[in-house]
This record gives C-alpha cells, sequence and structure tokens, in this order.
C-alpha cells in the first residue's frame, strides 16, 4: 500500500479504488447506489473523502459476509448507525445503571 | 492460544447434529453470520466466530467436501480423491512413524491441492491459494472496527493511570497497556488504531474502541463531569451555618455552609469535579443532609425540648 508524503483532502478514484480494494467502476457505481459519497468536480470527475475508505470496506465485509445486496447493505448501514446512536444516547443517560 | 490446538467440529459450531439436512446447515448459518457479523457484534471475539462459522459452512455447504469431511475430519482436504477412511487412517498412522522429511503435493483435475503426507499444515496454503478465489469481492478488505468495554474505577477516570487490557479471541488473544487520559468520562470511546478487526488481503486492520465505563464510587457520583457528594452536617450547624472539611476526588477542602441550609441544598465548589483536558473542570456538589443523633443526651434532649418550646417554626408549613 502506497502512503501518501503530503496531506490530501480528496482522493481521485483511482487512489481510491486502489486504497479500498474496489474496481474504479464498482467505485462509481457504488456512488450512484448512494452507499458511498463523493463530490464531482466540473469535468464530471468523482473525489473522495478519506474517510470513505472504511465505509467501502464495511460495505464490502456486510456484502460478502452476509450475502446481501446492495440495496441490502444500505439498508443494514442505516440501521446499525441508528442503533449506535440510540446506544449511545441510552448510555448517556444519568439513570442508566445496567450494562447491555 | 489454547482453543487453536484442537479444532471445533464444524457441526458443534454451527450448532448442528451430524445428520442436519443442508436446509437445516443453511438455516444455521445463516443465523450465526446474522449474529457474529463484525460490522453487526462489535465484540472483538466475534470476528472470531464469524470465521469459524464461516469456514464450517463453507465445508458443510458442498455436499462432497461434507461427504469427506464426515469421513476425514479437518484433514480431509489433504485426503486424495479415490481413498477411503480406513486406508486413510492406516496410511496416517503408518506416516507418523516414517521419516517426515520427503513430502510431496501436487494438484488434481478440479483445482485442489492434494497432499499425501502430513509434516507440515498445507491449509493455510490452500487458503492463500483459493482463499480469494471463493470469495469473489471480498479482497482486500480493511478490518471493522471493534468495540469493547473498559470498566475503571473513579479514582482512575479521575487522576488517569495505565491498564492492562485482555482482548479476547481465539487468534489474537493480546493484552495491551492502555493510558487512560485523566479526565475520562462515562461513555467516552478511546480508540487504539489498528487493534480491531483483521484485515483481508493487504487491507489494514480495523481500530478498538474501548468504550469507558466508570464503576459507581461509594461516596462520589458523577454526572458527566460534575461530582455530586453527601454533605451531612448536623442540626445546628445547618441552622447556624458552619465551615467543614470536606473530601472531593482531589483532597479534602473547605466549604462554607450558609447559615439556614436544608436538607438537599446544593452547594456549588467550581471546577472541583472531574478535570477536563479541553477545557474547564466539572463541579463539585455538595448536598446537604442533615443527621441527627440517634441517642440523645440528657443535656441534648433539655435543649431541644426548649428549642421545640420557643421556636415556632413549622417545617411542614409551605412557603
Amino acid at each position: 500500500m502506497t502512503v501518501a508524503l503530503v496531506r490530501v483532502p480528496l482522493l481521485a478514484i483511482e487512489q481510491f479504488a486502489g486504497l479500498a480494494g474496489l474496481h474504479p467502476d464498482m467505485a462509481r457505481r457504488l456512488v450512484s447506489l448512494g452507499l458511498l459519497e463523493a463530490s464531482q468536480d466540473a469535468s464530471g470527475e468523482l473525489w473522495f473523502s478519506t474517510s470513505q475508505v472504511s465505509v467501502a470496506a464495511r460495505i464490502q465485509r456486510l456484502r460478502a459476509g452476509l450475502a446481501l445486496n446492495y440495496a441490502g447493505v444500505g439498508v443494514v448501514i442505516d440501521l446499525l448507525d441508528r442503533i449506535a446512536e440510540l446506544e449511545a444516547a441510552l448510555h448517556a443517560r444519568p439513570d442508566y445503571g445496567g450494562r447491555p | 492460544m489454547a482453543a487453536r490446538t484442537e479444532r471445533r467440529d464444524f457441526y458443534e459450531i454451527l450448532g448442528v447434529g451430524r445428520d442436519a439436512s443442508p436446509d437445516e446447515i443453511q438455516r444455521a448459518y445463516r443465523r450465526l453470520a446474522r449474529k457474529f457479523h463484525p460490522d453487526v457484534n462489535k465484540d472483538p471475539e466475534a470476528q472470531e466466530r464469524f470465521k469459524d462459522v464461516s469456514e464450517a459452512y463453507d465445508v458443510l455447504s458442498d455436499p462432497d467436501d461434507r461427504k469427506r469431511y464426515d469421513m476425514f475430519g479437518h484433514d480431509f482436504r489433504h485426503v486424495p480423491d479415490g481413498v477411503d477412511a480406513a486406508t486413510w487412517a492406516r496410511g496416517r498412522a503408518a506416516a507418523g512413524r516414517r521419516d517426515r522429511g520427503s513430502r510431496s503435493r501436487g494438484f488434481n483435475q478440479d483445482g485442489r491441492v492434494d497432499f499425501d503426507t502430513d509434516g507440515f499444515d498445507p491449509e493455510e496454503i490452500f487458503r492463500d491459494l483459493f482463499g480469494s478465489a471463493r470469495r469473489p469481492g471480498w479482497g482486500s478488505v480493511a478490518g471493522a472496527d471493534q468495540e469493547t468495554e473498559l470498566t475503571i474505577s473513579f479514582d482512575e477516570a479521575f487522576h488517569g493511570g495505565t491498564r492492562s487490557v485482555t482482548i479476547a479471541g481465539p487468534n489474537r488473544t493480546r493484552t495491551l497497556e492502555v493510558a487512560i487520559p485523566p479526565g475520562v468520562i462515562e461513555g467516552q470511546r478511546i480508540r487504539l488504531a489498528g487493534q480491531g478487526g483483521t484485515g483481508s488481503g493487504s487491507g489494514p486492520d480495523g481500530d478498538l474502541y474501548l468504550v469507558v465505563r466508570i464503576a459507581p464510587h461509594s461516596r462520589f457520583r458523577l454526572e458527566g463531569r460534575d461530582v455530586h457528594v453527601e454533605l451531612p452536617v448536623s442540626p445546628w450547624e445547618a441552622a447556624l451555618g458552619t465551615s467543614v472539611s470536606i473530601a472531593t476526588p482531589g483532597g479534602a477542602v473547605q466549604m462554607r455552609v450558609p447559615p439556614g441550609s436544608s436538607c438537599g441544598r446544593r452547594l456549588r465548589l467550581r471546577h472541583r469535579g472531574m478535570p477536563n483536558p479541553r477545557g474547564d473542570a466539572g463541579d463539585l456538589l455538595a448536598e446537604v443532609k442533615i443527621k441527627v443523633p440517634r441517642t440523645l443526651s440528657d443535656d441534648e434532649r433539655r435543649l431541644f425540648e426548649e428549642l421545640a418550646k420557643s421556636s415556632t417554626f413549622d417545617a411542614r408549613r409551605r412557603r
């Protein structure tokens, strides 16, 4: 794996795909499915923030590990995030004494 | 590491009987995969369980592999095609006595690697060669982030310190020295980079998050960074006011109790609560609690009776 020596705020699609272990076409498809976030520049090129690398890994793990299609992965990710939020809120309550 | 020397039976891993139908096996696998998927279950042990479950299902869902597994057990991939169980058992016993220096291996027609001696563990090579081919799309994928709870004492949270944390997982049981910064609060996440789920291929490992739980303290109660403590005073101290020495997490301090402090009054000491690495420390809130002697001396009884006679105070009248 190559590591950039300078801080790059955004990754070009080839760079992103390399880091995420995806084919660039697959990265494009995940963006059009709304599973990955990317910004588009004037020439239509996609740019990814580095945080999307771990999002892509999560998508691939869920898809392969649970035999989900990409629509299903989207639902699972939304629900997992909501559960995480709710659990955090629950733990933050002063009267929450028990363990999960 | 002890768990690895004796490999668990695939049927046992899936929790099904040896006569389970393919349907039952699939059902058991799907249920366990949902439960232990590293993105669903953040427990560090879940990834190992998920791997075991997937491996068991890989074998038991393939009728041919399953038949061979039933005959030869975990060694079934080392057994050449067309060998029956009795011959294999005899051969193995003989190989154990023979010199293990010579070993050969080859590929048979269906692409499997066959080994005819058991001097080393060829399954690792098998996985390297065919692992990715059998799981399309699971190439170099980063490992999942994991989460586990770390219960620390109130004093550790207040003063900080180091803690040895043992993270379970049959393949990766390891002990980490974790620095706890002073002023951590309940629910705070301490990130240990690269200590989470193993990445596949060249994918990086995920992070491990320790979610801080602070064990209840006998005297101090936490609410965020504010520390609550009871302040017991005598009736005359509460009525006349006083200055008392009170224990705080940072040491004893003098606290002034103003005259006329009823039970439940909260006295605030600014910034005497939990420290905050990024800002102001929390406050210490002392709650007045009036205590009376269980038994009175003759003098005390006389004075209280005198007070009762001359006072016009009615504790039950609404103000």
